[in-house]
């Protein structure tokens, strides 16, 4: 059977884009009335995000450690290091095992909650959405009272077990956000027209060949969305598991931000948790643009 | 929190103390933890010193309780060059840190090394007494104790050996029994209970970290036995004070590793073990008096405090003998204070503390080394990885033995 009313779909609003043709002056006028609606959300930006970057940047090109009370350019000696840190690879990839198999779970469960909710009303929207409004330091400890193995509701030792922590720390994530996911998802199938339905019903097609056929293929926007949200959301996991176990046993629960976290303030090593937190922004960076290449 | 929010957080937090200070130039601020319970007495404590200090106005703030967030308070402001807060509580591992920085204010004249080691405990006197100068006064303690269910075993054990056979028999009488709780979750508890098993095994106390020994060998070997072997629960690996207090307290353990905070919440109403527990120092190979790891706050005034006299007058205030005795009956707080424990109003007041004088007096530091912070979270990933079995005791004391070399290698 062939999608012929997404195409169409599709096709819309290409044609209205190219209906938009301005003459050059009326853009003209249109930047400078611009400029100062959009200056000052860029000077947030400068301020919040690109002045501590490239503090950061520079710090991580220095030794600078509290205790020795010292500060010296090191160039790229941090980076060097880096990539021969065997607790930054392992906490690397850590950090890339979480986002891929939460995100993965959150997406299959998410689906059909997604579905369910479309046919049912505000009460039961509003229920879902609860474990998401717990904030992630006070679930994972309510976890934590939860999977204690002596006075626990589930008793079992995962957090104490280094095969099954890290599992236990994602089993929280998707039980907190997959409603998130199912929200986005929610809002991808409301988007959809109810004609494309019913057409293909008309058309004779079944329940599964309409989802596999039509809903699917048109929420893959919206999928793409979540994907893209969650994955850099949980790149940059650290409350849930900070509190859960604090990076162990044995590390090996610890994600990058933790890692950064210790070292900058622990450990008080600055250039070198400077160094972490820019590798960990150029990840989240990289994953970015992966993701964006395959929408 | 990403690292850019952190950092404009922190910058955000330095502004305002810097508007703070512009403003109020004859304030005196005093950072420390939270000690719970009734204020009023410890407002009591500072109003004493405000009468005596009219000129002055002091505002003293807690800090949020746990001690990390304290720590990166003080590292984000004294690293920037703050001149607030004068007097800040510090945890007694950070001492050495705090002085080799800069950060801190040698009081050798203030408080001459001599009397500090004359009127305090030796652990705490040793902890900030560093190469001949006082760099903090010791506030209150915290010591490493065993407690033991004295329903269960004969008499409190002195070796581990005893602590073993006693929990293995009271274990075969009811199978669904722990035998020892201790704190191995992957954080400076673990560390705590590592130096003690060292020491009950023959170490040191040295103020180079070295952890490539016989004893700390032998102490780590301890610590992954209790694992293996069932003694203790697989649960203890990620367990931290409250998890294990929680489930001696429902009577589910034989012994319990833990600090003095315990007594008050096992002797409570309600407590499946009321009357059932008694506490001792902790156990050696040798069967000597085992050392408990110290803990504890100890004050230091800022090296860029415009009040350094001030300062030093609250610290002389707030660590006096009635102080500690005041802090003692109102919050629980040990005293750092020798005499403190004869104290009468102390013996009537808070026996199971002047109790405590034993323990507090064997008490040690952990390595009392500048560059103990720096390897501190190193070294508790290798002393986790070594107790669920991840690493053989011996490879991970090398591991870390390694860092810790290295580390003190970078040293300009």
């Amino acid at each position: 059977m062939n999608p012929r009313i997404p195409r169409a779909d599709r096709d819309r609003p290409r044609a209205a884009q190219s209906d938009g043709h301005q003459p050059r002056g009326a853009l003209r006028g249109e930047i400078a009335q611009a400029l100062p609606l959009i200056g000052p959300a860029v000077l947030v930006l400068v301020a919040a995000a690109l002045v501590p970057l490239s503090m950061a940047v520079w710090l991580s090109l220095h030794r600078s450690i509290v205790v020795f009370h010292h500060v010296e350019f090191i160039g790229l000696k941090h980076y060097r290091f880096l990539l021969s840190d065997p607790r930054f690879l392992s906490a690397a990839a850590n950090t890339l095992y979480f986002t891929a198999v939460a995100v993965a779970t959150e997406l299959l469960l998410a689906l059909p909650l997604a579905l369910l909710l479309q046919r049912s009303g505000g009460p039961f929207r509003a229920a879902v959405l609860v474990p998401w409004a717990v904030p992630t330091a006070v679930s994972a400890k309510l976890w934590a009272f939860i999977l204690n193995p002596d006075y626990g509701l589930l008793r079992v030792g995962w957090l104490s077990s280094p095969r099954a922590a890290l599992h236990a720390a994602i089993l929280i994530d998707v039980w907190k956000t997959t409603p998130f996911v199912a929200l986005l998802l929610l809002a991808g199938l409301q988007s959809i027209p109810e004609d494309v339905f019913r057409a293909a019903r008309v058309d004779g097609a079944g329940p599964l060949r309409i989802f596999w056929r039509f809903t699917l293929p048109l929420l893959r926007p919206s999928i793409a969305l979540a994907v893209l949200f969650r994955s850099l959301d949980a790149f940059r996991v650290f409350d849930a598991i900070y509190v859960l176990t604090e990076g162990g046993p044995g590390h090996t629960t610890e994600t990058l931000s933790i890692y950064a976290y210790k070292t900058l303030m622990r450990s008080g090593d600055f250039g070198y948790g400077a160094t972490l937190s820019v590798a960990t922004f150029a990840c989240v960076l990289l994953l970015f643009a992966l993701i964006r290449v395959r929408r | 929190m990403s690292a850019r929010l952190r950092a404009a957080a922190a910058c955000l937090a330095l502004l305002c103390a810097c508007a703070r200070r512009a403003a109020e130039a004859d304030r005196l601020v005093l950072e420390h933890q939270p000690l719970f319970g009734d204020p009023a007495p410890f407002r009591a404590l500072l109003d004493d010193f405000r009468r005596q200090n009219p000129g002055l106005r002091l505002d003293a703030e807690a800090l949020p309780g746990g001690s990390d967030l304290a720590r990166q308070f003080f590292l984000t402001s004294l690293d920037a060059g703050a001149t607030e807060p004068d007097v800040l509580a510090l945890d007694v591992v950070w001492v050495p840190e705090f002085a080799r920085a800069g950060w801190i204010a040698d009081l050798s004249a203030a408080f001459p090394p001599g009397g500090i080691r004359r009127d305090f405990l030796p652990a705490a006197a040793d902890a900030v007494v560093l190469s001949g100068k006082t760099w903090a006064v010791p506030w209150y303690l915290d010591v490493g104790l065993l407690y033991y269910r004295k329903d269960l075993v004969p008499r409190a054990p002195r070796t581990y050996a005893e602590l073993r056979d006693f929990a293995r028999a009271a274990m075969a009488r009811d199978p669904t029994l722990h035998g020892y709780l201790w704190q191995g979750r992957q954080y400076e508890g673990l560390s705590c209970n590592f130096f003690e098993s060292v020491w009950g095994h023959g170490g040191a106390v040295t103020d180079r970290i070295d952890l490539d020994t016989p004893a700390a060998r032998a102490g780590l070997d301890w610590l992954r036995e209790t694992l293996r072997s069932g003694l203790s629960p697989p649960s203890v690996a990620s367990a931290s004070e409250e998890e294990t207090r929680r489930a001696f307290q429902d009577g589910r353990a034989v012994f319990l590793r833990n600090w003095p905070y315990v007594w008050a919440e096992v002797q409570r109403d309600g407590s499946a073990v009321k009357e059932k527990v008694s506490w001792t120092t902790l156990p050696t190979a040798s069967g000597a008096v085992g050392a408990g790891a110290l803990g504890g706050w100890m004050l230091a005034v800022n090296a860029h405090s415009v009040h350094r006299a001030a300062a030093e007058r609250l610290i002389a205030h707030l660590t006096s003998p009635d102080s500690a005795v005041a802090l003692a009956l109102a919050y629980s707080r040990n005293p750092a204070r020798r005499a403190a424990y004869g104290d009468p109003r102390l013996v009537r007041g808070a026996p199971f503390i002047a109790a405590l004088l034993p323990a507090a007096a064997s008490a040690r530091p952990r390595p009392v080394s500048p560059y103990y912070d720096l390897a501190a979270d190193g070294l508790q990933g290798e002393l986790s990885a070594a107790i669920v079995g991840l690493r053989p005791p011996g490879e991970a004391l090398r591991r870390a033995q390694k860092m810790v070399d290295h580390l003190a290698q970078e040293e300009p």
